[in-house]
Formats: C-alpha cells, structure tokens, sequence
C-alpha cells in the first residue's frame, strides 16, 4: 500500500502554503495538489504522485477482477528488487528473495504433464492479455498468451523476430531430456523464476496467475518434447 | 565514416548495413526540415552511429533513408502557422508563450524542458506548458474543443520540438522541485509493480538487447538515450502519424500491464525529468522517425 504523508508535515505544508499566499510569493514546493514535494524522500514522492496525484488511472477495472490500484500497489519481492535499483543483487536479498519465490511454489494435480507442444507453440508467440488503459485487452475474446517470444528465442527460422532479453531456449529439451528433475526444474522456473534467478526480468508466470496450470503443461511440452520444433 | 563502416562489417550486417553506408557517404540532397534549427535530424543520428557502435541507432536502414523526406517535416510547418496564427477568445497567437527562456525564445527552450517555472509554482513539460498558454494567452476555457484537438496540440509541439533540434538536452536542475521530480522520476523508472512484474528499467538496462524483432535502447548510454526520447516523432506504422512523449509513455505504461498515466500529470511530468536528465549532454533529433 501506498506510505501516507506524515501529517505533521501536512499541517506544515499548509500553514507554509497559507503564509506564501498572504504574503505574496509563490506556493511553496508548488504541486498540483498542494504538497510539499520537496519535504518528501524520492520514494515518499513516487509513492504520491502514482497514488495521490491523479499520476494513473487508479480505479479502472483490471481483467483479474481488481483495479489498477491494484497492480501498481508493489509486493515484497517487488519492492525488495526494485530496491536494487539496476545494480548488483546482494547476497541478503538472493536469501530474501529465493526464500519467497520457493514459499510461492504451488504443484498441478496429478504431477507436473506435458501437454501438447502446438499448443505450446501457440502460447509462447502469443502476446495478448492483460493490457488495460486506452485499448483493454478483452479476455473473452481470444486466448491470452505467455509472451515467451517477446524475450526468447525458442525456434532457430524464428531467430530473427525473437527477443533476446532473455537467455535462448534453441534446442532446450534435447540438451536436458524429460526426467522428472527437469520437468520440475522448467515448471518451476515458469511458475517463479525468482526461486532461482532472484529479481530476474523474467515475470512469475504462475505466482501471480498470469498463466493457467493448463497452459503452462502446453509451454512444458513445447520445451521438452523431442517433437517440438524448440528441439528439431 | 571508416570507422563506422567497419563496424558494420565486423557485426555481420553487412547487407543490412551496405544503405547507411552509402548514404552516409553520399550526404543528403533532398528534402530538408525548413523549421529545425542545426544541422538535420538525419545528420545528428549519423554523427552518433559515427561515434558508438550501437545496433538500437543502425536498427532500421528503412527509416534512416526516410529520415530526410520525414512527413513530420509538414507537421512541423503546419504546428509554425498554428503557432503564429491568432486564436481564441483573445485573439493572439502563441508568439509571446514562455517556454522557460522568455517569452516567444524557441531555440533551444523544449531542450531545456520540464522546467520550474515561478508563474505556476510547478515543475511542467512541454505539452502542460502548451496548455497553459493557450488557456492564459489565447483565453482558451478548460472545457474549449481546442484544448482537446489532440493533433493540433501534437503539430504546436513538433514545432517547438524542432526548434530544440541539435541543442543538448539540459533539462534544468536548479530549482529543489527540478530535483524532487527527476529523483521521483529515477524510483519509478526501477519500480517493479503489476503481473508482469515489469518496471522501465526491465527492457532498458542493457545494450543491444531485442523484444522481439526490436533493439532496445540502454537508458545508461546517452548516445542511444537521446534518441530514445527524441519525442515529437513520427511512427512508421499502423497510425503513421506524429506521436508525442505522453503518447511514448502511455504506450511503455500499456505494454508493461500496469494501467493508464495521465496526461499532463506530474508522474508523467516526472517520468520526462528523469528521461531527459539521463540523455543530458547529446543532441534532441526534433522530429525524429521511428519504428
């Protein structure tokens, strides 16, 4: 949740503002909204401008039943990771941040599947779902996607076209087989790739419902069938 | 130019890099940015390719044999007459507008941008600063249709923007508010938030990186950077039309799944601080054509 300005410095930002205006200068640290900015850490202030100062569009309906609100309101890891600003993880925050993703860990019913590698396929190059804002992304409309080739490259003729952020994933069941270690390896970094990759640019997938049990059976097939054009 | 057409050689691109090359030796005879000040906009980006090897600024050859016959150009033109042209209640032009270096000094203003200023006590970029005009200028009412005609107040902007062309980014940093707002700007470009878990710095911490078929640009070198927020531009594309930096933003903000900013807000204001205080030093490419 957002940090509430201290009201002491509410007060005096007032008292300020009321003292500037009598006496003719300008509003003090002015803001559209009247608070003191420059009273404020660059946290405290990111922290108003997003939820206070009509910075977004905060109470507009999100397609997982919540609001923007919502989205923009940062959990444990996400704020641990963002504390990091860009540079070098630290081992205490591998500790914290390992530890949380490995607690998330959820299993599908029966055992981890592999499911059908077309449709796999399908879902990797398949970036629609969960864009809200001037054009809404209509779930019931048509299937929402992984993204996985806005970051990998999974099929070599599709190199090209493939984003690198992400490590490539050409020929990533051939190299690894499909015991039961690596099914759980692969599952569990789509699940939570911190459990791993601690504050890795790579989303949880699963943690945070962006992908259904089902879909990521698909994904698991697409990457470790020998079929699978990810492994021809 | 040698160095340069090295590079591409090492890097394997060569047909892809074969068109730069000749262009860049053959300089530029067509069409040109009659409002821009400095040298061309095409010209800028090829002294930056000369000066890094950088597969964001060589990415599209397309665009860079485009970049002299710019349709934005005539946006540019049409943006001059508009801004010169008598309007509202008050009849005036916006001439005598204050972009930060006095009233009517366009040269080198929107480089200088988002700034304090003393009238409004608020730290405000360019189009905030367009709006304020015509309201307090011109006497355009808050809920007059011309504050809303999106693509008049994008051509008013590329003309500004086109009078920054070649200047330096400096946004100003004097004043405490220039500083909270950047430094603000600076958290939320690391702040990690939404299902994606996505914050800017996710696609733009590292050189050469691709999401999909297009290369990123590195917030942490300017030489890329600076292009990166050369906004008004136009988008070779589906709209195909002259997109402004609240248009580039809102559209990261959309991608990222993690709700609409506001125009004109000072979270976006904020954004553009940080954004332009990380390109400070290199040239603005005003108007610029882009994927």
């Amino acid at each position: 949740m957002y940090r509430e300005i201290p009201h002491k410095l509410g007060r005096a930002a007032l008292v300020l503002t009321l003292l500037c205006v009598v006496g003719g200068g300008p509003a003090v640290a002015g803001s559209s909204d009247n608070a003191d900015y420059t009273a404020m850490s660059a946290e405290e202030l990111a922290e108003h401008l997003i939820f206070k100062a009509r910075g977004f569009n905060t109470d507009e309906a999100t397609q997982e039943g919540g609001t923007v609100r919502d989205r923009l309101t940062q959990d444990q890891l996400q704020k641990t990771c963002s504390e990091l600003k860009g540079g070098q993880i630290d081992s205490a925050t591998v500790q914290t941040v390992t530890q949380l993703a490995q607690k998330s860990m959820t299993y599908p019913d029966g055992g981890i599947e592999l499911g059908d590698w077309k449709k796999g396929q399908a879902i990797a190059e398949n970036a629609f779902g969960f864009r809200v804002g001037h054009k809404v992304d209509d779930h019931s409309s048509r299937e929402t996607g992984g993204l996985c080739m806005n970051c990998h490259r999974l099929e070599e003729k599709k190199a090209i076209r493939s984003g690198t952020l992400g490590p490539s994933l050409i020929g990533y069941g051939k190299e690894r087989g499909t015991s039961e270690q690596t099914k759980k390896y692969t599952y569990e970094v789509i699940y939570n790739p911190h459990a791993f990759f601690p504050c890795t640019k790579m989303p949880r997938f699963g943690a945070n419902e962006v992908l259904t049990q089902e879909k990521i059976a698909h994904i698991l097939a697409y990457l470790l069938d020998p079929a699978s054009p990810v492994n021809q | 130019m040698n160095k340069t057409i090295e590079s591409l050689w090492a890097s394997k691109r060569l047909l892809l890099a074969m068109p730069i090359a000749l262009l860049a030796l053959t300089g530029t005879a067509s069409a040109q940015c009659v409002n821009c000040t400095n040298e061309d906009p095409k010209k800028i980006l090829l002294d930056l390719i000369d000066q890094i090897d950088s597969a964001y600024l060589t990415q599209s050859p397309q665009n860079l044999m485009m970049m002299e016959d710019n349709p934005a150009y005539f946006v540019v033109d049409d943006g001059k007459a508009l801004f010169e042209q008598k309007r509202g209640p008050n009849n005036v032009s916006l001439e005598k507008c204050d972009f930060g270096k006095g009233p009517g000094v366009l040269d080198g203003a929107y480089a200088e941008m988002p700034r304090y200023f003393e009238d409004t006590g608020r730290v405000m970029d360019l189009e905030s600063r367009l709006v304020h005009c015509m309201k307090t200028l011109q006497g355009f009412p808050s809920d007059d249709p011309a504050l809303k005609a999106r693509a008049d107040i994008r051509a008013l902007m590329a003309y500004v923007g086109a009078r920054s062309n070649g200047y330096e980014w400096q946004p100003s940093m004097d004043h405490p508010l220039e500083k909270a707002m950047r430094d603000a700007g600076e958290v939320m470009f690391y702040r990690r938030s939404s299902v994606l878990d996505f914050s800017c710095n996710t696609c733009h911490s590292e050189t050469g990186k691709q999401i999909r078929a297009s290369v990123l640009p590195n917030m942490n070198v300017p030489k890329e950077w600076t292009k990166a927020v050369s906004w008004p531009a136009l988008r070779v594309g589906k709209s195909s039309n002259v997109r402004s930096p609240y248009q580039r933003l809102r559209g990261c903000y959309w991608q990222m799944r993690k709700g609409q900013i506001n125009r004109r807000s000072d979270a976006a204001i904020a954004m553009f601080s940080f954004w332009k205080d990380a390109a400070r030093g290199e040239p603005a490419i005003l108007p610029d054509l882009k994927r």
